[in-house]
């Protein structure tokens, strides 16, 4: 069976329920007597809550903060120096910090009946000068968002060095400008939470539309102040994720608080204007990069500042100065940089709380990098992918920590860029632009190069100080009497195809068919502790759990199977599902029966664990093993409209060992797409009033079919040294270097005009404005 | 509350509905058919897409009382079609799929343009495809898939 083990492009056990309409998302789940949930939210940016009044008709359905007895604050903490709280209430207390900040909760038998009484509660609000710009907001004298503190910045991270001797010799300087916009999440399915009590149980039991069920367990206990045992958390089918739905937020605190209070199931489906408005925002980065290099684009040196907008309160538990911490320290990207000096602030504005989303800051980080890259090449004349090229860490250099103290483990990143300009046809694509469009259209070609730290272990995330810190990841395997196999996990599975990829691991360890296999997630009820699914880490940590969960069971299985072949456990052995002696076999099924049915037949000094084991693991060194990749692109530019049309776009990457080739291709291309949605399209803009200009999916703009290309891929292999199967994360990759790519082919082909864009989305609009200021600037 | 009598896959229901509710809301929360899936509730992502005598329609932002005497499918009403079992075969060996959830309306969808149009082409098909969006996929294996079924029929 190991054909359809890891490495084998099997077809996914978890679609068939799908295709169907037969799946089970936390919104399909009706109950008895349930109630349904609504909130009334704050229209105010920043301002003083003078009062808030119920419908005398149904005070007892509407709940302020008053009435949150017992429920703490969301409370993110962090051990990093210069870090301060940014506490987030449940219901808005003393001051309201963004539009959409929920101020009460309405109960009613329906949503739209909750809706029709979050209507009738009148809400007094005195407003205040709001705070909306990170960087001008920066500086002294500004209004304060929090008033206990001296300024608006939450944290401040500094990486000194002294490059002060490179600054004044090198003989080539380039600065920029950079900033990622603002943007939703977006997955299809928002988030979702149905609470109830069940007496039977004296537990709380919670579906949830979550990446991390344990790790929403131990925040709803936290925060309500009720002990874990009585709090089950079940994530269901969760459509799509991408670090939203790694979180804790208020709705599900108040929704769990109001089934404790009820006694009734109580239901909160988010809907999609309070997502694109109200919930966690993700991106909003700005950098300043200075650049040394030396006459042919080899860096000397790179200097950086990032500023990243956090909104208004800290995210439970991976608080506001991840994005920071995580850019600063990624900030010299692939490439080999002799000396770096950094710095970077998380500045607290009056716009909703900014979090982690799929390639957590490195996809600003690339934006900014190779732009950067592309911008020496222009200074010494070269074409970008060759001083690309020579920048890179070379595969000989491997294992390569970097200026950053990074430690890259394997791998050939210059052979995964060459391979991206093959497949683009490089040299014909520079021919074709000297050549000209008949449509007038301008061509450019983008590349764009990362590396992705995956499932960061324990060493990482403590040396953060944030409530979580991962472990040892555990997997418990059972054999069923008839020779099927259950592995259970901790992690959630939202799309990433891991009910399939764990069975194929399960499948190469003890050779069962994939389709014999069950992968128990999602539920802390059913599973072993887990920190869930984020930072790429579940195949690495999940799948390498269960590999060796399934070698302990496989200990077992020999040393029944000798005992029933009559031979020593040293000369049988587990294959193809069987397990196989000198003469004879034994199928798992015959091993399933006697130890369940007929322990008659076992032998004297079986081990007592019977059929089944929770094994923990962890790789060594933990800190996490590292994913690369290089894409490129062709756009062609309207310079009469500004409209960017995405021509071709390829990717070649390695994840290491492969488990399941589709579901990897899967990852990239969606997250390319992904990408291609944070460079072309998506943004949360606000007035200065700190209004949402962005409700609806009218005004905000993801990538539909006709926006995406058909992307093609190319894959390397270089497994870890230092996981089980040599498996790295693959998750969140693909979107990581699409918009720095996309903003290098653009200026590619607006470099005749002498025009630069720098910010994202690329709109037409600010095509425009670049090509309008190039022209003036030339007058 | 309203009298309203439909055809829901193939079975004929009367219910008292509000005159606000959504053939969505009707669908799921009254008749418990639970693989019509809300993402946007105004008409852009396509997830609640079902076939209202025959033609695709949204029914988030189609009334449930606009509705009477129709005949409605939801995605769970196409187990005797032969052509979006082609479909789902092809979602399937395609990995058009991840999280799911766009996956009902995307079919609907799907089965349509092959039934409206047997020589779209790639272009055709992204075109067809402006009215349902995915998260997940990046579209490559649904466009693949739709492919694949336009392939397969002309070949026959």
């Amino acid at each position: 069976m190991s054909d359809k083990g890891i490495g084998a492009r099997i077809l996914r056990k978890e679609d068939h329920r799908h295709l169907h309409g037969r799946a089970n998302f936390t919104a399909d789940i009706a109950m008895p007597n349930m109630l349904n949930l609504a909130f009334v939210r704050s229209g105010i940016a920043h301002g003083r809550l003078v009062r808030v009044t119920k419908p005398a008709d149904a005070a007892d359905r509407v709940f302020a903060f008053d009435d949150l007895v017992g429920v703490k604050t969301l409370r993110a903490v962090s051990k990093l120096p210069t870090y301060k709280l940014a506490d987030y209430p449940c219901l808005a207390t003393g001051k309201v910090k963004f539009v959409g900040e929920p101020i009460a909760a309405c109960l009613a038998d329906s949503r739209a009946e909750a809706e029709d009484l979050a209507a009738r509660v009148a809400v007094e609000i005195d407003p205040l000068p709001p705070v909306m710009d990170m960087v001008a907001s920066r500086a002294p004298g500004t209004a304060i968002v929090h008033e206990d503190w001296s300024d608006n910045i939450a944290l401040t991270i500094q990486i000194p060095s002294d490059i002060d001797e490179v600054v004044r010799t090198a003989p080539v300087k380039v600065s920029g400008e950079y900033k990622m916009s603002r943007h939703a999440m977006v997955p299809m399915e928002g988030r979702a939470v149905l609470a109830y009590w069940d007496d039977r149980q004296d537990q709380l039991v919670v579906y949830s539309a979550t990446q991390v069920p344990h790790l929403n367990r131990a925040g709803i206990s936290d925060i309500l102040d009720i002990e874990q045992r009585q709090v089950r958390v079940i994530a269901p089918d969760v459509g799509g994720g991408f670090g939203l739905k790694a979180l804790v937020f208020p709705e599900e605190i108040v929704a769990c608080w109001l089934a404790l209070r009820t006694r009734r199931p109580v239901r909160w489906i988010e809907d999609r204007v309070e997502h694109l408005i109200a919930d966690a925002n993700c991106r909003e980065h700005h950098y300043r990069i200075s650049a040394y290099a030396d006459r042919t684009g080899k860096i000397l040196a790179l200097e950086g500042e990032v500023t990243v907008d956090a909104g208004a309160y800290s995210v439970y538990p991976f608080t506001n100065g991840l994005e920071a911490a995580m850019a600063i320290g990624n900030l010299p990207g692939p490439y080999h940089v002799p000396a770096y000096r950094g710095k970077a602030y998380t500045v607290t504005t009056n716009k909703p709380p900014l979090a982690p989303y799929r390639g957590v800051a490195r996809p600003g980080v690339a934006f900014a990098i190779e732009q950067t890259i592309d911008a020496i090449a222009r200074a010494v004349g070269r074409d970008p992918f060759d001083v690309r090229l020579e920048n890179l860490v070379p595969a000989a250099a491997m294992p390569y920590t970097s200026v950053a103290k990074k430690t890259f483990d394997s791998g050939d990143y210059p052979e995964a860029l060459r391979r991206v300009a093959r497949m683009l046809d490089l040299p014909g694509l520079r021919e074709r632009q000297k050549r000209r469009e008949p449509d007038g259209r301008l061509i450019g070609v983008g590349f764009g190069c990362y590396t992705e730290q995956t499932a960061h272990g324990t060493s990482v995330f403590a040396s953060w100080g944030i409530q979580l810190v991962p472990g040892f990841e555990q997997a418990t395997v059972r054999l069923t009497p008839d020779g099927g196999l259950e592995v259970r996990v901790g992690v959630q599975s939202h799309g990433q195809g891991m009910e399939t990829t764990i069975a194929q691991v399960a499948s190469t360890t003890l050779g069962i068919d994939p389709a014999r296999v069950n992968v128990v997630h999602g539920d802390t009820g059913l599973t072993p502790f887990s920190t869930g699914t984020y930072a790429s880490r579940s195949i690495v940590m999940a799948g390498g759990a269960t590999s060796r969960a399934c070698k302990v069971l496989a200990t077992r299985l020999v040393r029944i199977g000798a005992h029933l072949m009559q031979c020593e456990a040293k000369d049988v052995q587990v294959k193809d599902g069987k397990v196989v002696g000198p003469r004879a076999s034994v199928e798992f099924s015959e091993i399933g029966r006697v130890w369940y049915m007929r322990p008659d037949e076992l032998p004297p000094d079986v081990d007592m664990g019977g059929l089944e084991c929770t094994v923990g693991y962890r790789p060594d060194p933990d800190y996490g093993t590292f994913a690369y990749a290089s894409h490129g692109a062709v756009v062609a530019v309207d310079p009469d409209t500004g409209v960017v049309e995405v021509l071709d776009y390829v990717i070649c990457e390695d994840c290491g060992t492969m488990v399941n080739p589709m579901v990897v291709e899967g990852q990239a291309f969606g997250g390319a797409v992904q990408g291609i949605g944070t460079a072309l399209y998506e943004e949360s803009p606000y007035d200065d009033q700190g209004q949402p200009l962005h409700s609806t999916f009218a005004d905000y703009t993801l990538p539909g079919a006709t926006e995406a290309p058909m992307i093609r891929i190319d894959h390397m292999i270089s497994p870890s040294p230092h996981t089980e199967y040599g498996i790295k994360g693959t998750g969140e990759g693909g979107n990581i270097p699409t918009s720095g790519l996309l903003a290098n082919a653009v200026n590619d082909a607006l470099r005749s005009l002498g025009a630069e864009v720098h910010e994202t989305p690329i709109t037409p609009r600010r095509v425009l404005e670049a090509i309008a200021r190039a022209r003036k600037a030339a007058a | 509350m309203k009298q309203v009598t439909m055809t829901v896959n193939g079975r004929s229901v009367t219910q008292l509905v509000e005159p606000r509710t959504s053939l969505a809301d009707f669908v799921r929360e009254q008749l418990r058919f639970t693989g019509t899936h809300l993402g946007c509730e105004h008409g852009v992502c396509g997830a609640c897409t079902v076939l209202i005598d025959g033609e695709p329609q949204r029914s988030c932002i189609t009334y449930a009382v606009s509705c009477d005497s129709a005949q409605v499918t939801t995605i769970e009403g196409f187990d005797d079609d032969a052509l979006m079992a082609d479909m789902r075969t092809a979602f399937h060996e395609n990995h058009a799929l991840q999280c799911g959830y766009c996956t009902p309306g995307m079919l609907v969808t799907a089965r349509d343009i092959v039934r409206r149009l047997p020589d779209a082409d790639e272009k055709r098909v992204r075109l067809e495809l402006s009215g349902n969006l995915c998260r997940c996929t990046g579209y490559v294996g649904i466009v693949r898939a739709i492919l694949s079924v336009l392939a397969k029929r002309k070949a026959a």
